[in-house]
């Protein structure tokens, strides 16, 4: 059971409480609860439970998601990240369905929310490597395509997401991510030059989309050859529409076939095809090419990209927020040379 | 002056006990821990081999380029500011320097993209 003062036992009465409470059911029994492995970022806990009436009736095979002990301050809070899972499954993505959202803290000791759970599994090199699916990596990467299409149909005026940070444009993420590199004591031409061209070639006005800001291999489910969710929308916010496919083609995440650039499982045609048909937009290679690069690179652009506003870290723990970006570094330099092994 | 085995050497045995001797004990979701700081440590022991050389030589090509005293510094503001756009070779040359700097730096942090994508351990080109 995730952890609070109260004991294990008191806990899961909790927990059954609220989710009948949640559910309209007269009473709720929780035959299992256990950790998922994964997930250095959050805990996911998987319940198997059964609903005594309610909108739940009968068994039901359910994922409890929560803050691990080493969180990173660049992702939403639980309750922020159920509302955008909400989001996204009334956008038609592929997601576990969202359930109920808890955020007092007298129930588990922290917020939480459960969602449905999914079959399938998200490791990274079997999706890649494993021969049984090479027909169908093609399809794949055609879906991935479509859902984020589909996910990209979100908009800041959709109500419900008041909290993300506004979105000021491509130029306002680049003058972020210079003023990030600012206080890096090492000058970083190489970013600084797609930087320079990210600027000088500016599409022409993207609206600001939904942005998943990991969509990746390792981030999706596959039940055999079928994708059932998307997962681990905790960096998700209002961006750019060719960051994700930029994201998901970086070298990163092709877990050992680096000459698939849509996430080691296709080259690219499928993944924009799936893309463009479903959204009625034609993408720019190069461009996610650059974009890619720049949130992958190990000074941590994908954090740049994602992080909270500085002055709010920094008047937090300043000595302890350096040494967690250093770890952080060193965690993605080393994640980077093994994936692509 | 310094005691045997030195840092390659001793990153080198740590990595095998952490690998061979530490890792089977742990638990399963912190093996992906361990092998991040194998590779951290690999990633070390290439570095604290290849020494200053391929620095001192960017710092070579930096001072070619500009006809005096050059950095990486002085590299990444001028690119900041466009400063070669209106010139052809001297873009040309500044992006060759910076597949330079990439080159080496994969070579130390991830070898196995260098190969898998053709580059030879010594090849400065590709």
């Amino acid at each position: 059971m995730p952890r609070s003062e109260a004991g294990p036992a008191d806990r899961q009465r909790a927990l059954a409480r609220f989710l009948a409470e949640a559910s309209g059911a007269g009473a709720v029994e929780i035959a299992r609860i256990a950790l998922l492995p994964g997930g250095a970022i959050q805990e996911n806990w998987a319940i198997d439970a059964e609903f005594d009436g309610g909108r739940l009736a009968g068994a039901q095979r359910l994922v409890l998601r929560t803050d691990a002990a080493t969180g990173v301050p660049s992702s939403l809070g639980r309750v922020e990240e159920f509302a955008v899972l909400e989001a996204a499954f009334a956008a038609g993505v592929t997601v576990p369905e969202p359930l109920f959202a808890c955020a007092d803290p007298a129930v588990l000791g922290k917020p939480f929310f459960v969602m449905r759970r999914v079959a399938g599994s998200a490791l990274g090199r079997p999706i890649t490597l494993d021969q049984g699916l090479e027909a169908a990596r093609p399809a794949i990467a055609e879906r991935l395509g479509r859902e984020l299409a589909r996910l990209q149909t979100i908009h800041p005026l959709r109500g419900g997401l008041a909290f993300l940070p506004p979105y000021d444009g491509p130029i306002g993420q680049i003058g972020e991510f210079r003023a990030y590199l600012d206080r890096h004591p090492n000058p970083r031409p190489v970013l600084e030059w797609a930087l320079r061209w990210a600027e000088t070639h500016l599409p022409d006005k993207l609206p600001p989309v939904l942005c998943h800001r990991d969509f990746r291999t390792g981030n999706y489910l596959l039940e055999g050859t079928q994708l059932t969710a998307i997962l681990d929308w905790e960096f998700a916010g209002w961006g750019d529409p060719d960051e994700d496919i930029g994201w998901l083609c970086c070298k990163g995440w092709r877990f050992g076939r680096l000459d698939r650039e849509a996430g080691g499982i296709a080259d690219r045609a499928p993944l924009y095809r799936g893309y463009e048909s479903e959204s009625g937009r034609r993408l720019d290679p190069e461009r996610h090419q650059v974009l890619g690069n720049l949130r992958e690179h190990p000074l941590g652009g994908h954090r740049a990209a994602t992080e909270r506003p500085v002055s709010d870290q920094r008047r937090a723990q300043p000595i302890d927020r350096d040494h967690r970006a250093a770890r952080h570094r060193m965690r993605t330099r080393a994640a980077d040379a093994a994936r692509s092994e | 002056m310094r005691d045997l085995p030195q840092s390659r050497d001793l990153l080198g045995l740590a990595r095998e006990l952490l690998l061979g001797e530490l890792l089977p004990l742990l638990p399963p979701e912190r093996a992906r821990d361990a092998h991040l700081i194998a590779t951290t440590m690999a990633i070390a022991a290439r570095e604290a081999a290849g020494g200053e050389g391929w620095q001192e030589e960017i710092t070579g090509l930096l001072n070619e380029f500009y006809g005096e005293s050059g950095s990486l510094h002085r590299l990444a503001t001028d690119l900041r500011n466009g400063a070669f756009e209106t010139s052809p070779s001297r873009a040309a040359a500044a992006r060759a320097i910076l597949w330079r700097l990439t080159i080496e730096k994969l070579r130390e942090g991830n070898p196995h993209f260098l190969a898998t994508n053709g580059f030879l351990a010594g090849d400065k080109d590709g």
